[in-house]
């Protein structure tokens, strides 16, 4: 009889070559997954990004940035920091400087071929800028947030809101198609507000020169117009509020076209007035040594002062 | 508590030309009118009542213009500009206070602002506080033998106050020139009244040593 | 602490000074001034050169071309005719066409103005409005048709986002109002001064809607 060995039967080749294949993808990408899942999480979703520039002390920096944020801070030093996260990489920002760093430019847009929506297109802003830099800001929908400067500040959007505070002596040039202007806190310097359809509230804005236009945008005014200044508040079919509290020192003249005027604040006749008051439609009048000039005009806007 | 410190020096007449010193009836124009007169006719748009205004003030306008900023193009700019800011706000002249103390004030702001605009030095609290060059008390200025009181040349005290440093200066202008009040200048300067009277010490004290100085090399020459 | 019978030092007095120079000093710096010639001599320079600088009267006169100036930028702004007339009347008299020769920048602005206003009439009374024009428009009722210059500015801001647009039409509806009203009141009083600088305040807010869309069809 033939005898039979069982011999152990060595595994085929072909398949267990597979395996090996598969096993090794597999390996490769469950790597490349884990590296890149550890990627996504070290960098911030916005893409936030932060730079250090020098200006010169007296400079001047350009800012156009049309949707999204800017905020503009005051700080020590010499640099300016830029803190800025487009919300897509559909949009970069470039930044230029003249030689002597006097003027520097810096501008948000669409690279080349791209088409950001209104989402993709905006970018968040912030610049802390040392006191002293003329800063002029331009957008079209981001709001502008402005803190503490100094120096000449233009600012300028579309419809973005406008929020201004606590600048000291200085130059504070606003327009504004439709967007809120706020400013607050404002003294001692010159304040140049146009803004045809956006209403423009002001709280202790006080200084040698504060003109404030509109078109449609209503006024209100809270302060005591102190700074022996002259403040000239116009608006063509706008409502003008204005509070004053007893001490303040005004020549106040308020006349309206076809709109009313009313004034609960105690006032003077004058001695010399300019205009003959008309109930309803103007009037005129100084209080305590009527330091500050105000004038107050509208055409078919109601114009209401009172008192604080 | 009295303080005789006053009266280490006698007490001198105030021939200062402001303030309401001179009354509006006093000033005739060239062309006859009193200056009363030619503010009426000028808040009515009459270009030689405003032209003989100008020629009254243009003096007092342009003296300060030209102290405060020591430099001649900048004070005929200035003046320029304060005399055109008079022809589109004299309307709103109220004759309760004297007519050149209401064109002072506004020529002064016409200067503050342009100095603003430009730069103007920082009058702060720090500098105030900053110690003096010289340290101790002052007992030895230059020659220690010159003696101001009575030696003054006013050629020489305006060379002098040119020669200030523009912080200095308009302070010292403000008020010993000028004659106006810390709590005047604190509030066009934006500063506080300790300050005002910190900087015009500093600003006298400036010019006693200028014009020490100025006394000594005199003295040496001769 | 000190006693009080301490003396005062010159150091501490000079750093008093300048509070106390004019309006006086207590009892102790008074003390310290008698008995200290070196911030006597101090005082009494200060005080003399604050008393000379009083004395100071205005020396001297402007260039005559500063007065040539004035006189220039006056006739400029439309604010003193030709010629230095005498003028009558509580307020500035703008100058009629019988009297000047020439028209100031306020008589340049109103006929732009009047043009302005006449090509919107014109505009209003055309048969059909070119397709473009039409397109670029968002606002289903249009309460008054912009002026050709609008809506050309309109034209170019085809590619903004649609409320940025809408707020331009409406600005330029509004200052087209205002100019329009401005205008009114000049004709009622021509020598109302304010009226006259509403209608500069009006051709300004137009002014300013131009160069916003102006820069942001360059950007």
């Amino acid at each position: 009889m033939t005898e039979t060995r069982v011999v152990p039967v060595a595994p085929n080749a072909a398949s267990g070559t597979r395996i090996e294949r598969l096993g090794r993808v597999f390996l490769v990408f469950a790597v490349v997954l884990t590296g890149a899942v550890a990627n996504a999480q070290s960098q911030p979703q916005t893409g936030r990004k932060e730079i250090r520039f020098d200006v010169a002390p007296n400079g001047t920096i350009n800012l156009v940035n049309d949707a999204g944020l800017v905020t503009l801070k005051t700080g020590p030093g010499h640099q300016v920091v830029m803190i800025y996260s487009p919300h897509s990489n559909k949009m970069e920002v470039d930044r230029e400087s003249t030689p002597d760093n006097r003027r520097v430019e810096i501008r948000s847009h669409a690279l080349n071929g791209q088409q950001p929506t209104a989402e993709e297109a905006k970018v968040d802003m912030e610049l802390t800028v040392p006191a002293g830099v003329a800063m002029s800001v331009s957008t079209s929908t981001a709001p502008i947030t402005a803190e503490g400067l100094a120096g000449d500040v233009t600012l300028s959007s579309d419809t973005g809101q406008i929020t201004v505070a606590n600048m000291v002596r200085s130059h504070l040039h606003v327009r504004s198609v439709a967007g809120p202007v706020n400013l607050t806190n404002l003294s001692l310097g010159h304040v140049d507000v146009t803004s045809s359809g956006g209403a423009v509230k002001m709280a202790n804005v006080t200084g040698p020169k504060v003109n404030v236009a509109t078109g449609s945008g209503n006024i209100i005014y809270q302060g005591d117009c102190s700074g022996v200044g002259d403040y000239l508040i116009t608006t063509h079919s706008g409502d003008i509020d204005m509070t004053l509290p007893q001490t303040a020192s005004v020549d106040l003249n308020a006349r309206s076209v076809s709109g009313h005027v009313e004034n609960d604040f105690p006032l003077q006749a004058k001695k010399h007035p300019v205009f003959v008051p008309k109930a309803g439609s103007s009037f005129a009048g100084t209080s305590n040594s009527g330091s500050s000039s105000v004038e107050l005009r509208s055409f078919s806007g109601r114009i209401r002062v009172k008192k604080q | 508590m009295t303080y005789n410190i006053a009266a280490t020096q006698p007490h001198l007449t105030d021939q200062r030309p402001h303030k309401g010193k001179l009354t509006q009836a006093k000033k005739i124009t060239a062309s006859g009118l009193s200056e009363a007169e030619a503010i009426e006719r000028a808040k009515g748009g009459d270009a030689e009542s405003f032209e003989a205004l100008y020629g009254l003030h243009k003096r007092r306008v342009y003296s300060l213009c030209l102290r405060m900023t020591g430099n001649t193009a900048e004070a005929e700019d200035l003046t320029q500009e304060a005399f055109l800011q008079l022809y589109r706000k004299i309307a709103t002249f109220r004759g309760e206070s004297a007519f050149s103390t209401w064109l002072h004030r506004l020529a002064v702001n016409v200067v503050l602002m342009h100095l603003r605009k430009k730069g103007l030095p920082e009058v702060s609290l720090d500098e105030a506080l900053e110690p003096q060059h010289d340290d101790g008390p002052k007992k030895d200025i230059g020659a220690r033998d010159i003696v101001l009181a009575g030696s003054i040349d006013r050629v020489n005290l305006e060379r002098a106050i040119e020669s200030l440093p523009p912080g200095y200066r308009i302070i010292f202008v403000l008020h010993d020139v000028e004659g106006y009040e810390h709590n005047e200048i604190a509030e066009m300067m934006g500063c506080s009244i300790g300050n005002s009277k910190s900087q015009l010490h500093k600003a006298r004290m400036k010019l006693r040593d200028l014009l020490k100085l100025s006394r000594a090399e005199k003295a040496a020459r001769h | 602490m000190g006693e009080d019978e301490e003396e005062m030092n010159c150091q501490q007095f000079q750093e008093v000074l300048p509070y106390i120079i004019e309006s006086g000093g207590n009892e102790e710096e008074e003390a310290h001034l008698r008995s200290c010639p070196s911030c006597a001599e101090l005082v009494r320079d200060l005080r003399y050169i604050a008393e000379q600088a009083k004395l100071l009267l205005p020396m001297h006169d402007p260039n005559p071309r500063v007065w040539n100036n004035i006189e220039q930028s006056l006739h400029q702004e439309g604010l003193l005719p030709e010629g230095r007339m005498s003028r009558q009347g509580h307020t500035m008299t703008y100058p009629t066409p019988t009297q000047s020769k020439s028209w100031t920048p306020i008589g340049w602005l109103m006929a732009l103005a009047a043009l302005t206003v006449f090509a919107a009439v014109l505009v209003n009374y055309k048969p059909s409005l070119p397709a473009a024009q039409s397109t670029a428009q968002n606002s289903s009722t249009q309460p008054a048709q912009l002026a050709t210059d609008d809506q050309q500015v309109i034209g170019q801001m085809s590619q903004e986002d649609p409320g940025v647009r809408r707020a331009y039409e409406d600005g330029l509806r509004e200052a087209d109002a205002y100019i329009s009203d401005a205008e009114q009141a000049v004709k009622l009083d021509p020598q109302d001064a304010v009226a006259q600088e509403e209608l500069v305040e009006a051709h300004a807010q137009k002014e300013m809607l131009y160069q916003m869309a102006a820069a942001r069809s360059l950007q």
